[in-house]
């Protein structure tokens, strides 16, 4: 195997370690706010590796119309996260060259959503259908949001290469950056929603649909779609740090990871944040949301094709 | 008088078919009507005086008059009058013309009394099974006297399941309940379900009966009462035992002491400052807001301690005695209370501050779960559910009891109907509750807790009392007995009505608004469910039959 290839193996690989290592630890930061904000004391920091462990160590339960669908998409949903971590530059710019691209990795987010339906799809239950219809009308008005981002940052670099794209594209080089600008509000305003956190946390909701697609998990399948989730916040932070505050990337080795890994951390913190001073919308009006969120999107693309 | 003149204008209407009216006391009024003539008399008193619906009750009185009794009870709120309509029905095979065509309210009333005591009523379009579960046999009526308290039926079924209606064309049917995350309680609601509306739903709920009337009927003491009245509810136990030992001291013209009047006042007040504040940190939980859940909470708990310090205990106060009061509040306790209220208003403000000019509550709380005037009349709903669409009803001040009369307080209204407006009216009830608790606290003079009771107390008199709870009017019915207690004890728990507004309250919204509308009636299903012995499940999917589980216990004790 040639260098370059051990290389793209080796970070990817290094990706995923960080990210399994990390992402619980930031569920716990995540949890720890949380808790201040309300007046609790809250858990421990690394509570989050103990309920993993706990769930992992429990009987595996086969529940629900199709138990085989229902694993399946368990395994999937972390697997396609780990996938995606490849991808995306973790604190090191992304060694993949040339095997990556970002339609790739919109077809790999696509299929996280897929997760969801598939595991709702095997509990079937009333509520978890109701949970998945919801998943889907999320997932159909917010793609859109992630793809525009992607392309506007394509437009701008000429490529659709990842190392290129995800390295601050977004901004035009040589005027200013209207379409980079307004895609950072945009994500910025949509990014609870793809974190999956109240208020736009409508395919579980707890309080009306009891989860809805995970309702019939357990055990170690559950440890596993809850890892996914933790590991997904973590993705998608550091796919909006890759691509709108990729400031500070070109620093000397430790110092350039530290950085990223606090960008990602002060992510973490915000959506917390924003989670903990919200109502969880009805779905209407979140799609009404995006709905509007898409239009400005589609402004900034045409803004981009012209080079702003 | 006002009564005096109700009283002619019944006489009046209906002559012979009224052959006796009382007006015991000032505010009360009982009028014995002919069975033939109760249906016209109670559309003339809903509709043409205008009154409001309480609720009706059956009452097998065969070893005293040798009759069934049924009774329906009304409340003219303007003209402070509690009224009784009673009835004697033939002991062999009870019937009645059913009153729920005119009065819709009366539904499920009417369907408890064919349940519990077999007064069959003529006319009822929706003849199920309320409160009794699927499998009891037909001929068996819990609440009759010749029924032993402690009955199994042999005949018992367990294969019998409640038949639901029909679910709508192109509807798919939600099970929501009988377990589900904001239901505290066990209550099962049918939704129809098109897409994510909500197009009907049917309801099926008495899953956790106690038996608690037919106990204090055939065990328990006059004074024993008030402790298990306080155990039929989890909130608002003080309520339920000050609104018994005002019904049977209204039976029997006792008037408590000052002192305990303004101590019940008091103990009053502090259930409803933390139900409220337990309330608005449950629907904001239900809409996903859990920090003023969390915050709500943190507010709630000195009043625990506080009612701890004076009672012994958080919520279970064990404080009413017929004729007075248990617990006297002492000058430090009094200090004590003081202190935490003034912290409480304090940090109650900064809240009602921050969630009335929050959009986000408001998108999902404003025209949510309505109701209007209309339907407040037709389903007799009440408490911050009524006042909330505008119709201005408190017990406090239309029916007063315990100190309130000598109170100054305000009764808080809005206008939409919406959960949006029951929660602006819980909050804003809070301050009036401290504003209440403050002037009794002034004003109370030292004195004895208790009147002396020297004889028996008199038999065979019939006494109303509603007390308003922190959900609305919660309603007592007592006819005195022999053996120091009540031949008769009825119930009538605020949720009661309120869960009869709930179908139309949630018909056309999205299946998300369903826990929320739900929840803005502050729903107490234990007060609700507070009558039989036998607890089955529900008629939702069958997973496993009791005596599976039975088994399965079994097998699990000797492996």
């Amino acid at each position: 195997m040639s260098r370059s290839g051990l290389w793209a193996i080796g970070g990817g690989l290094l990706n995923i370690i960080m990210l399994l290592v990390l992402a619980p630890f930031l569920q716990g930061v995540s949890r720890k706010l949380t808790a201040r904000i309300q007046s609790r004391q809250g858990p421990p920091l690394w509570q989050p590796y103990f309920d993993l462990l706990k769930l992992l160590g429990k009987e595996d339960i086969e529940s629900g119309e199709a138990p085989a669908m229902q694993r399946f998409a368990a395994y999937l949903s972390l697997a396609i996260v780990l996938t995606v971590a490849c991808l995306v530059p973790m604190g090191f710019s992304t060694r993949m060259d040339g095997i990556g691209d970002i339609i790739l990795l919109i077809y790999l987010l696509t299929v996280s959503g897929v997760c969801t339906l598939l595991a709702g799809l095997a509990a079937g239950s009333t509520y978890s259908l109701v949970g998945i219809s919801r998943e889907m009308m999320t997932m159909i008005s917010l793609e859109p949001l992630l793809v525009i981002a992607l392309v506007t940052g394509a437009v701008h670099a000429h490529s659709l290469r990842l190392d290129n794209v995800l390295n601050g594209a977004v901004y035009a080089r040589d005027a200013f950056p209207w379409s980079g600008l307004l895609m950072l509000i945009v994500m910025l305003l949509s990014f609870q929603a793809f974190a999956q956190r109240i208020p736009f946390d409508i395919s579980e909701a707890e309080t009306e649909l009891m989860e809805g697609p995970l309702m019939e998990y357990s055990g170690p399948k559950l440890a596993l779609f809850k890892y996914a989730q933790m590991a997904k916040l973590v993705v998608y932070a550091a796919l909006f740090v890759a691509m709108f505050v990729p400031f500070g990337a070109n620093l000397p080795f430790p110092l350039s990871w530290l950085l990223f890994w606090v960008k990602v951390v002060v992510m973490v913190i915000l959506v917390t944040l924003v989670a903990a001073t919200h109502a969880r919308y009805r779905i209407d009006q979140a799609i009404r949301f995006f709905a509007g969120l898409i239009a400005v999107a589609l402004g900034s693309l045409v803004l981009a094709s012209y080079g702003y | 008088m006002i009564a005096c003149g109700r009283l002619e204008q019944i006489k009046q209407k209906f002559g012979p078919g009224v052959p006796r009216m009382d007006l015991p006391e000032n505010g009360r009024l009982f009028v014995y009507a002919e069975p033939t003539v109760v249906k016209d008399l109670c559309a003339y008193i809903f509709h043409d005086l205008d009154a409001r619906y309480v609720t009706s009750i059956g009452i097998d009185d065969r070893p005293h008059s040798g009759n069934f009794l049924v009774a329906h009870d009304f409340a003219f709120d303007n003209d402070h009058i509690l009224c009784s309509v009673i009835t004697h029905l033939p002991p062999e095979n009870p019937r009645i013309e059913s009153i729920s065509e005119i009065v819709p309210a009366a539904s499920w009333a009417e369907r408890e009394m064919r349940d519990l005591v077999g007064i069959e009523p003529v006319g009822h379009r929706y003849l199920k099974r309320l409160v009794l579960p699927d499998g009891w046999p037909e001929d068996s009526h819990p609440l009759r006297k010749d029924v032993p308290w402690n009955l199994v039926p042999e005949s018992f079924n367990e294969e019998r399941e409640f038949q639901f209606e029909e679910p709508p064309e192109g509807c798919m049917v939600v099970p929501f309940g009988p377990f589900h995350p904001t239901l505290d309680e066990p209550a099962h609601f049918r939704l129809y379900v098109e897409g994510e509306m909500v197009r009907g739903c049917e309801y099926r709920g008495f899953m956790t009966h106690r038996g608690i009337e037919k106990l204090a009927e055939s065990v328990m003491g006059y004074n024993d009462i008030p402790m298990l009245a306080e155990r039929i509810c989890g909130i608002c136990g003080c309520v339920h035992s000050v609104a018994y030992v005002q019904a049977v001291e209204s039976a029997t013209n006792l008037k408590p002491t000052a002192r305990a009047e303004y101590i019940r006042t008091i103990m009053l007040e502090i259930e409803r400052l933390h139900s409220h504040l337990l309330w608005t940190g449950l629907a904001c939980h239900i809409v996903g807001f859990d920090t003023l859940f969390m915050q709500s909470f943190r507010i709630r708990e000195p009043i625990m301690w506080v009612a701890e310090k004076i009672t012994g205990n958080r919520k279970t106060y064990a404080l009413n005695l017929v004729g007075g009061v248990r617990w006297d509040i002492a000058p430090e306790m009094r200090a004590d209370l003081l202190q935490v209220l003034n912290k409480l208003e304090q940090e109650w403000t900064t809240v009602v501050k921050a969630v009335s000019g929050d959009k986000n509550i408001q998108k999902r709380t404003r025209g949510v779960g309505v109701t209007t005037k209309e339907m407040v009349k037709s389903s007799a709903l009440i408490g911050p559910v009524a006042r909330a669409a505008g119709v201005d009803i408190d017990c406090r001040r239309d029916h007063p009891y315990a100190a309130y009369d000598r109170i100054k307080f305000d009764v808080i209204t809005a206008s939409d109907g919406d959960v949006w407006s029951r929660l602006q009216v819980r909050m804003k009830e809070v301050f009036e509750s401290i504003r209440i608790i403050r002037q009794c606290l002034n004003k109370m003079e030292d004195g004895p807790l208790q009147v002396e009771i020297k004889d028996e107390l008199p038999v065979g008199r019939i006494g109303l009392s509603s007390v308003e709870a922190p959900r609305g009017e919660s309603h007592h019915f007592v006819i005195t007995g022999e053996n120091n207690r009540p031949r008769r004890w009825r119930v009538r728990a605020p949720t009661y009505q309120n869960l009869q507004g709930i179908p139309a309250m949630i018909k056309d919204q999205q299946i998300a608004d369903m826990t929320i509308s739900l929840g803005s009636i502050d729903p107490c299903f234990s007060c609700t469910d507070r009558l039989e012995t036998v607890d089955l499940r529900s008629g939702t999917v069958k997973v496993w039959t009791p005596a599976e589980l039975r088994q399965m216990r079994e097998g699990k004790v000797k492996s």
